[in-house]
C-alpha cells in the first residue's frame, strides 16, 4: 500500500497549486480506479506515486508494492521491429509463458507482424498495455491505456486482466463514469485543490466475468462519483 | 534522383553563363574579361583531362573529411547529448568554437602541416565537422518520451538504445544534415587548396585566377559542380536505402508526423 501525505504541488510558473495538502492511499491490490475532471491532476498523481515526478512538497511512503509501473496511451514502440519481435524482446523469460494468453485475449494476434506505426490507435494502446502487463509489477497504473478501444474489447480486457492478475494492484485512470464504476474496487475521486479534503474514495462494484451489476446499484455509484467530483 | 540534381545543376549553370554573356554584350566587354564561347570551348578541351583528374582528387579527400568529420561528430554528440558536466561542456564549446571562421585558421594549419594531403583533409573535415555536430548533438538530446518511457521505467535503457532511438526518429534529419555537409566538405577542400595547397582543382583556380583566365574557372566550376551533384545524389540514395531498410516497418512518414 502506498500512503500519500500533505502532498503539495505547484508547476513551476503556474498561478494555482494541483495538489494543495492531498492526503490517500493507493495500492491495495484489485483493480481500482482514480477519476476526476481533465486537468485536476491524475497523470500529475499518477507520476508523483511512480516515482517519476519530483520536486513536490509532503511524503509518498510505500509498505507493499515496490515495483510501479507507469503506462500512458501515447507511448510508441520502437519502430525497427515488428510488435511480435518487440514484445518477445522485453518480456522476462519468466513470465514469456503468459504472452500468447495476453495477446490472444486482447485480439492483438493478427497484428504480432505488423509495425507498430502500421496498427490503428485502439491496437497501439492495447499491445503498449500487453507489454506492460508481462512486466514483473505490483501496481500498474494505467492512464487512459484503453483509450479508442471499442467498448466490449475493454470489457473483455479488463475482466481478463482482472483474472490473470488478482494478487497485483491495478490503478486505472479513465473518464468514463460508467466503467470505472462497473469494474473498479475502489475509486479514488480526484478533486480541484480548492476543495477539502482533495480527495475521496468511492466503493465501486468490482465486477468480474460471469456476474452480474445489479442497474440500481450501478447507477447509485455512478451517483457518488459525479456528486464527488 | 541523380538526374535531377545533374539537370538543375546543369541548368543553374547556363543561367550563370547566359548572365556573363549578357554582361559582356551590354558593356562591350573584352575576351580578357569574359571570354567567348569558342575560347570557353578551346580552353574547355585542353584542360578537361588535367582538371577532371584534379576534381576526382579534390573529392577524394573531401570525401575521406567528410567521412571523419562524421564520425567525430557521431561520437562528439553522443557524449555531447548527456546532461552532466561533460555533456554541458562539451556543448558549449562547441557552440562557442564553431562560431570561429575556420578558414582564418587555415594558414596556421598550412604551416604546421606543410601544404600536402594533412592541411587539406583537415580544414575540409574542420569546416564541414561543426554543423554536423550541432545538429547531432541537437538530435541526440531531445529525448523522444513516448518511446523511451517504457525503457527508462523498466530500467532497460542503455546508452546504445537511447541514441538508436533517437537516430532512427530524426533518420531523415540526419540523412538530410549529412547530405547538406557533403557540399561543406567540397567547399572545406576547395578552400584549402586555394589557399594553400599545391594539388586539387582549388590549386588550379588558383593557378587560372593569377593568370586571369576566365575560361578556365568556368570548365573548373563545371566540373566541380557536376562531382558534387554526383556526391550529393550518391548520399541521398544511400540515405534512401537505410532508411528504407531500417524503417521497413513503418508507414511512409509516421516518423516525421510523430
Amino acid at each position: 500500500m502506498i500512503e500519500c501525505k500533505n502532498i503539495n504541488y505547484r508547476y513551476p510558473g503556474a498561478q494555482n497549486p494541483v495538489f494543495n495538502n492531498l492526503s490517500c492511499r493507493v495500492g491495495d491490490p484489485g483493480f481500482h480506479a482514480l477519476f476526476g475532471q481533465s486537468g485536476v491532476g491524475k497523470s500529475t498523481f499518477a507520476r508523483m506515486i511512480a516515482g517519476q515526478l519530483n520536486g513536490f512538497a509532503g511524503e509518498i511512503a510505500g509498505k507493499g508494492p515496490k515495483k510501479i509501473y507507469y503506462s500512458y496511451n501515447l507511448e510508441r514502440l520502437p519502430g525497427w521491429s515488428g510488435v511480435g519481435e518487440h514484445i518477445e524482446k522485453v518480456t522476462p523469460e519468466a513470465n514469456k509463458s503468459g504472452i500468447s494468453e495476453i495477446i490472444e485475449s486482447f485480439g492483438l494476434s493478427s497484428c504480432m507482424d505488423s509495425g507498430f506505426s502500421r496498427l490503428s490507435l485502439g491496437q497501439r494502446n492495447r499491445v503498449n498495455l500487453a507489454r506492460y502487463l508481462l512486466q514483473d509489477f505490483d501496481l500498474l497504473i494505467m492512464d487512459e491505456s484503453l483509450a479508442n478501444v471499442d467498448e466490449a474489447t475493454r470489457e473483455q480486457i479488463i475482466f481478463k486482466i482482472k483474472a490473470m492478475f488478482p494478487e497485483k494492484s491495478f490503478l486505472y485512470i479513465s473518464h468514463s463514469v460508467a466503467e470505472v464504476s462497473r469494474f473498479c474496487r475502489n475509486i479514488l475521486v480526484l478533486r480541484d485543490f480548492s476543495k477539502s479534503p482533495q480527495t475521496l474514495t468511492i466503493e465501486g462494484r468490482d465486477n468480474v466475468r460471469g456476474t452480474d451489476v445489479v442497474k440500481k446499484d450501478l447507477e447509485q455509484t455512478m451517483l457518488e462519483i459525479v456528486n464527488a467530483s | 534522383m541523380l538526374h535531377k540534381r545533374l539537370y538543375q545543376f546543369v541548368l543553374v549553370y547556363f543561367i550563370g553563363l547566359a548572365f556573363l554573356f549578357t554582361v559582356k554584350g551590354v558593356f562591350n566587354l573584352s575576351d580578357y574579361v569574359i571570354p567567348g564561347i569558342s575560347d570557353i570551348y578551346n580552353t574547355a578541351r585542353r584542360v578537361f583531362a588535367r582538371y577532371f583528374f584534379d576534381v576526382l582528387n579534390t573529392l577524394s579527400v573531401a570525401i575521406v573529411g567528410h567521412i571523419l568529420s562524421i564520425a567525430m561528430a557521431t561520437v562528439v554528440g553522443i557524449i555531447g547529448r548527456l546532461s552532466n558536466w561533460m555533456g554541458s561542456l562539451i556543448r558549449t564549446a562547441a557552440f562557442n568554437i564553431q562560431a570561429y571562421p575556420i578558414v582564418a585558421v587555415a594558414p596556421m594549419i598550412f604551416i604546421l602541416l606543410g601544404d600536402g594531403l594533412s592541411s587539406r583533409l583537415l580544414i575540409a573535415a574542420m569546416i564541414c565537422y561543426f554543423p554536423l555536430l550541432l545538429s547531432f548533438i541537437g538530435i541526440l538530446s531531445e529525448p523522444v518520451t513516448d518511446i523511451e518511457h517504457f525503457y527508462v521505467h523498466s530500467g532497460r535503457m542503455r546508452w546504445q538504445l537511447e541514441v538508436k532511438i533517437r537516430a532512427f526518429e530524426n533518420m531523415n534529419k540526419l540523412i538530410t544534415v549529412v547530405a547538406g555537409s557533403a557540399t561543406l566538405a567540397m567547399v572545406g577542400t576547395i578552400v584549402s587548396e586555394f589557399i594553400g595547397a599545391s594539388a586539387g582543382i582549388g590549386y588550379s583556380i588558383r593557378i587560372a585566377l593569377y593568370q586571369s583566365d576566365l575560361s578556365k574557372i568556368l570548365v573548373a566550376l563545371f566540373l566541380i559542380g557536376i562531382f558534387t551533384s554526383l556526391y550529393l545524389a550518391v548520399l541521398e540514395l544511400l540515405g534512401n536505402i537505410v532508411s528504407r531498410r531500417w524503417g521497413k516497418l513503418e508507414v511512409k512518414g509516421e516518423r516525421q508526423k510523430a
